[in-house]
């Protein structure tokens, strides 16, 4: 069984003229942009800021967009279709997260822009935000295996939102609840955590052990989308 | 070389027997159609996608099974499900040019587009077309991908005519190119007009019908083809082109099959298959199974033929086989009504004179 490129660029493709005349994905995407731009009047340039966007784009368009993916295709029925075709099922997968991928990364570098936020080490964020795409389309492809329609991945993602969105907002809480530390290891807080080292002038090495914490988490949210999906598919 | 292999393949749920073993093997430039009940159908296709276990038997295509070569298996198998999507928001090129770089094939676009007739629809959205058309798209699918073996499931149900000649067709022409074609139906008028080759499936095992054409197929001038023509054949459907043939014929063998019309294509039903006779309005229909099949006989002839085999005349326009009697209900001291031991639990009239001659038959006083 050979890895074929081709095939994965097919449903890419196919993926790709499928979502752009998808109404209610298109519109989710504009969504972190009109924000981004809202925020960028304002004026209210610190690293909270910027990463609020930045999540929430990563959440809406990254995780978003796979889920609804995944999960329309099982809606109509077409996923079988697919898992019967020579697509090896890690194709199928590589083709649509490039997508999401490719998605997630341009409405980032749009809304950064938008925010005008010019991070002090370039290759240092890019690695950063590279790795919290992969987390986060793992964190979608779970939602859409879990899922039965589009609808369902859309009220499903809903928690998600909240908490990698917004769950910055925490952090002023952490003193008066000591328990709630522990949220300083989540792959969103870890993000802007390293933002913030990197602002202060920190290098690579400086910020090494919030990537691999990052890292960790995408081991483990892609061993728990293996493990549901060998599970699910049993099922269907 | 057979394409599919069915081997002593089985099927229990529970309690309930779907289908015993049964031996089926389908070559190439074979088509086949089995005619089966819906839950024998799911069952089927299901083992041969790999989603049930296969507990006894063996399901091969050309040598290979799911088992010990799951990638090869399933590359040689071209599925047409009755429940398969599409993706309604892409035109009907692009998802043709999303098979043919899915499948890495060499049949071009516009080829495919002209075989299944969707010229006018090429630049539309599927959400745009109808339900024939859809199915279209996904005949066309399996154009794409060029496996050995066909498998289609209702593949002409509530389609227009237009699709179902190109499904015709098409079942024709891959059949020409080598391909083995299975149709799985419920519905008999499709099998009947895809192959000749019909076979039911069903709790009591695999049964052929028999089938005949009864198209006089042109005689072909090539040389070989005459020779081929001249040989003769020995079957036990001669008999029926002897009843086609005006001239009378002295019939050395006794020809017990009864014969019914479906369509263009005679089928020969063995006595003890046929549960109950009716006619109606000068046509006499037998019904086997629950599906009437037209018969050209008068109901007093067959009732004379059919005597020895213990079928039983139980009304002015029923003869009902009596081996296939569950009860004889009384509605009030004159009517009466057979109940056949079918899964429609059939109610068959009996009047009140044959109900003396019955009790006498079956020694009741």
């Amino acid at each position: 069984m050979t890895f074929s490129m081709k095939r994965v660029r097919a449903i890419l493709q196919k993926d790709y003229k499928d979502v752009s005349r998808n109404m209610y994905i298109t519109t989710t995407l504009i969504l972190p942009l009109i924000l981004a731009a809202f925020f960028g009047r304002i004026g209210g340039n610190t690293i909270d800021v910027h990463y609020l966007i930045i999540n929430m784009a990563l959440i809406l368009v990254a995780t978003y967009v796979q889920s609804a993916l995944v999960a329309e295709e099982k809606e109509k029925n077409t996923l079988r279709g697919l898992m019967l075709s020579p697509a090896s099922i890690f194709e199928i997968f590589c083709g649509k997260s490039l997508l999401s991928f490719i998605a997630s990364t341009v409405i980032i570098i749009l809304s950064a822009l938008l925010t005008d936020y010019h991070p002090k080490n370039l290759l240092v964020i890019i690695i950063a935000i590279f790795l919290s795409s992969v987390f986060y389309l793992g964190l979608g492809t779970f939602i859409g295996l879990l899922t039965k329609s589009v609808m369902e991945a859309s009220v499903a993602i809903m928690p998600a939102f909240v908490i990698f969105a917004f769950g910055s907002l925490i952090t002023p809480l952490m003193d008066q609840y000591p328990i709630l530390t522990i949220a300083n290891y989540m792959p969103n807080l870890q993000l802007i955590e390293l933002a913030k080292q990197v602002e202060a002038g920190a290098g690579l090495a400086d910020v090494l052990s919030h990537l691999a914490i990052i890292f960790v988490w995408i081991i483990a949210m892609y061993a728990v989308c293996l493990y549901v999906y060998k599970k699910r598919m049993v099922d269907e | 070389m057979s394409v599919l292999t069915i081997n002593e393949l089985e099927r229990y749920t529970e309690n309930v027997l779907v289908f015993p073993a049964f031996h089926i093997e389908i070559a190439c430039h074979e088509v086949v159609a089995l005619y089966s009940s819906m839950n024998v159908r799911n069952a089927l296709l299901a083992m041969l996608t790999g989603k049930l276990p296969i507990s006894s038997g063996e399901i091969k295509v050309n040598e290979l099974s799911f088992a010990n070569n799951r990638k090869g298996f399933l590359s040689r198998i071209g599925l047409l499900l009755l429940q398969d999507g599409s993706y309604e928001r892409l035109t009907v090129k692009e998802n043709f040019s999303f098979f043919k770089q899915l499948y890495g094939s060499s049949l071009s676009i516009d080829e495919a587009v002209r075989i299944v007739k969707l010229d006018l629809k090429a630049n539309k959205r599927l959400t745009k077309l109808s339900l024939s058309e859809k199915r279209r798209v996904q005949f066309a699918r399996l154009l794409f991908q060029d496996p050995a073996l066909y498998i289609f499931e209702e593949p002409d149900q509530n389609v227009d005519l237009e699709t179902k000649l190109v499904f015709h067709k098409m079942v024709h022409t891959l059949g020409e190119s080598g391909k083995a074609i299975l149709v799985l139906t419920g519905n008999m008028e499709t099998a009947l007009s895809v192959t000749s080759r019909v076979y039911r499936l069903d709790e009591k095992g695999l049964k052929a019908f028999d089938v005949q054409d009864t198209e006089e197929e042109p005689k072909l001038v090539s040389p070989e083809d005459a020779d081929k023509k001249e040989e003769p054949v020995l079957s036990n459907t001669d008999s029926v082109e002897e009843l086609e043939n005006d001239e009378p014929i002295v019939q050395h063998v006794r020809f017990e099959k009864i014969p019914t019309r479906m369509n263009d294509k005679i089928i020969l039903f063995n006595p003890p298959e046929i549960d109950y006779i009716e006619s109606s309005e000068g046509q006499t229909n037998l019904y086997i199974k629950g599906e009437m099949y037209p018969t050209s006989f008068k109901i007093n002839e067959l009732e004379e033929r059919l005597q020895t085999y213990g079928f039983f005349r139980c009304h002015r326009s029923y003869i009902v086989n009596l081996q296939k009697v569950r009860e004889v209900i009384t509605f009030t001291r004159n009517s009466y009504s057979l109940v056949l031991d079918d899964h429609l639990k059939t109610n068959v009239p009996l009047s009140k004179t044959k109900m003396a001659e019955l009790k006498e038959m079956i020694g009741l006083k």
